[in-house]
């Protein structure tokens, strides 16, 4: 009831191909006035519908460059970047917004929550720019909060919560507008082995419900967990390798999570 | 949405409680100048039109000049130039008489009031009307008669017989230099502001009326005419042709001669009010203008503060007017409240004056509503800035502010 509740001209059309993002041959480069500095060159890249990724590379190698593109947080300088079928090299900042609030939800490492903003503001917020009533935002929220196991946690503000359940605040907050993909730029890179398992985790069950979820990260254990990994080097894609996930019973899924519990 | 940005306002102004106080007090005391300003016109105001009421507002008079160096008997007016005047301007005067009144001692056996006596003509009640309680006014007859015939003040005849239904009554005074008896034909109630009559300053003695050819005797002459002019006389147009007149019967330039009415005087005394007004306005805007600039200064803090929090919201499909009305409704909410806070003070402030000065004090609503509206337009002016700078903040960088 929250998708589409307005026709905006970003999602009139109902694109449901396989691609969710298809990038052709496209090129940053950051112009800082004085150089020119190439963020990803040339980089073809398509990521189907319910796909796990892990986006790797070196410091300096294009990865949160990607993610900026890829989030509609920025426009590639050249070749074209289609997600959920909408071409975003030629949108508006605004309309970039709104492609953002219905396509996209955000991880990020630093969680950037709301300071001064209760967990539950901050998983209505995009909603709240959905325009999405208040009865039904807050519904949602909850059920989102307790998704994530913070049921009891409604009210508390960001700095009275662990990293982890920060993140997984971030995290509830990124499922409130059903969007079809799931961004996470190195979403475990603040947190211990326990906790950065049990987001990994998280991130592991929202991929079997059929979510597309793309992470960065430096590390081999986190990337373990994907599906697909694709490696960065200098701003170019060098290699893209399909990977068996890590876990795969339920029983050592279990064990790990209670493991992540005792360490919070 | 609308409920979403005020609690987020009001929120963001509790974090920062001090700070956002601070902010406020230029507005506080541009507002709350305005309201005492404004509180104190419009009681000015309403005192200046009370008194005025009493006096009456087609009341004009003319004499010569207090300030003429060589002052000659025949600069005093007889009756019969008085009675010239009033067939002259008799289609713009309706009644006249030389504004005399007398204070003498009213005898009624042990008990001995002091009274003002202003003599009138038959018609006074014409142009003055009065609330006559018992018997009658002056008539022609008592007039053109000269009877001792007078009309006495409630509370002033209960002082003198002990009731105030005394019509009938007699008692004794002594008026150009011989005691007569005196009989009261009517009585009148009259009610007056206590500030008023403070003005008016005839809070000792009792008041009453009495025929004009009793009070002064016929061969007589007075230093002013008393007149009131018709309905709908131009008093400006009025005033110069009885200066004219005047000048030429007293045979002065017309600078020697005056010549006022109550509408000119309140006209000038609205216009010392505006004066006042506008001065203590003026130091009010700049008030308000140093406010607005407070506020901005403080947005701007505000928002390179939050530059984090704007990449986020950015992040999450924020638009460029949802991040505009967020931090709009915040600045005019800093400054409605110091409008409100403001008008409190405002009000506070003229109370305890009225009360000091025993004074009813008014203050409009609609001034009250005109300023809290103001102040919040002040605040949405001086966040515009700050808050379109705020909206449209590139959301990658912001992301990265630390
Ligand atoms: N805003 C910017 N202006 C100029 N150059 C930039 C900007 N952002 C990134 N770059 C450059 O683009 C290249 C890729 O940077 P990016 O941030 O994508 O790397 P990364 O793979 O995310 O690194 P890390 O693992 O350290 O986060 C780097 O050479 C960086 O210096
Ligand atoms: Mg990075």
């Amino acid at each position: 009831m929250w998708k589409k509740k307005k026709s905006q001209p970003v999602h009139e059309t109902e694109y449901m191909g396989e691609d969710l993002i298809k990038l052709v041959d496209m090129v940053k480069v950051y112009d800082t006035g004085t150089i020119k500095v190439l963020g990803l060159h040339r980089v073809n890249l398509t990521i189907k519908r319910g796909e796990f990724v892990a986006i790797m590379g070196q410091s300096g190698s294009g990865k949160s460059t990607l993610m900026n593109v890829l989030g509609c947080l920025d426009r590639p300088t050249m070749g074209h970047y289609y997600l959920d079928g909408i071409d975003t090299a030629n949108l508006e900042p605004d309309e970039l917004s709104t492609v953002r609030n219905r396509k996209i939800g955000f991880v990020f490492q630093s969680f950037n929550l709301i300071s001064r903003t209760s967990a539950l503001k901050n998983v209505e917020l995009p909603m709240t720019y959905a325009h999405v009533n208040q009865k039904a935002r807050e519904q949602r929220a909850k059920e989102l909060l307790e998704r994530v196991g913070l049921g009891t946690r409604y009210e508390h503000m960001p700095n009275e919560l662990s990293g982890g359940q920060r993140q997984r605040v971030a995290i509830a907050r990124a499922l409130a507008n059903q969007p079809p993909l799931i961004l996470a730029d190195e979403p475990t890179g603040n947190l211990d082995t326990a906790s950065s398992v049990e987001i990994m985790e998280l991130f592991s069950q929202l991929h079997k419900e059929g979510a597309t979820v793309v992470v960065v990260t430096h590390e081999e254990d986190i990337a373990a967990f994907t599906e697909r990994i694709i490696r960065f080097r200098d701003g170019k894609l060098v290699s893209d390798t399909k990977n068996k996930p890590q876990i795969q019973t339920e029983e050592e899924a279990v064990t790990m999570q209670k493991e992540g519990s005792h360490a919070d | 949405m609308l409920i979403e940005n005020m609690s987020m306002a009001f929120h963001a102004i509790r974090a920062n409680k001090m700070r956002s106080f601070l902010t406020m007090l230029g507005i506080i005391i541009g507002i709350g100048a305005v309201i005492a300003i404004a509180a104190v016109g419009d009681s000015m105001r309403n005192l200046f039109t009370d008194a005025f009421k009493d006096v009456g507002l087609n009341r004009a008079a003319v004499m010569v000049s207090w300030e003429v160096d060589d002052f000659r008997m025949s600069d005093q007016f007889t009756r019969a130039e008085m009675d010239r005047i009033k067939d002259i301007f008799s289609d713009r005067i309706e009644y006249i008489d030389s504004n005399a009144s007398n204070k003498v001692e009213a005898v009624n056996g042990r008990r001995k009031v002091s009274y003002q006596f202003q003599g009138v003509d038959y018609n006074y009640t014409d142009v003055q009307p009065l609330d006559i309680v018992y018997g009658r006014f002056l008539n022609e007859s008592d007039v053109k008669g000269a009877a001792n015939h007078v009309v006495l003040e409630d509370k002033g005849a209960i002082k003198l017989f002990g009731t105030a239904d005394s019509v009938g009554r007699t008692f004794r005074m002594t008026l150009n230099k011989i005691t007569q008896e005196y009989k009261v034909v009517g009585v009148y109630h009259k009610d007056m502001s206590p500030m008023v009559a403070m003005m008016l300053g005839n809070g000792q003695s009792q008041s009453g009326f009495i025929p004009d050819t009793v009070l002064t005797r016929s061969n007589d002459t007075f230093q002013a005419v008393n007149l009131y002019s018709r309905n709908g006389t131009n008093m400006r147009q009025l005033t110069v042709d009885l200066k004219q007149y005047v000048a030429k019967l007293k045979g002065r330039p017309e600078s020697e001669i005056m010549a006022m009415s109550a509408v000119d005087q309140m006209g000038t005394m609205d216009a010392q009010l505006g004066t006042m007004s506008a001065a203590v306005g003026g130091i009010a805007a700049i008030s308000l203008l140093v406010g607005g600039i407070g506020i901005m200064n403080i947005m701007m803090v505000s928002v390179t503060e939050r530059t984090r929090e704007i990449g986020i919201r950015k992040a999450l499909g924020a638009r460029t007017k949802d991040i505009m009305i967020q931090f709009l409704t915040e600045s005019a909410l800093m400054s409605a409240c110091g409008g409100i806070i403001g008008v409190i003070l405002g009000i506070s402030l003229v109370k305890i004056g009225g009360t000091l000065l025993k004074m009813t004090v008014v203050v409009n609503p609609a001034v009250i509503v005109l300023a809290v509206g103001f102040s919040a337009l002040v605040g949405i002016f001086f966040g515009l800035y700050p808050a379109s700078k705020a909206a449209n903040a590139d959301p990658i960088e912001a992301l990265r502010f630390e």
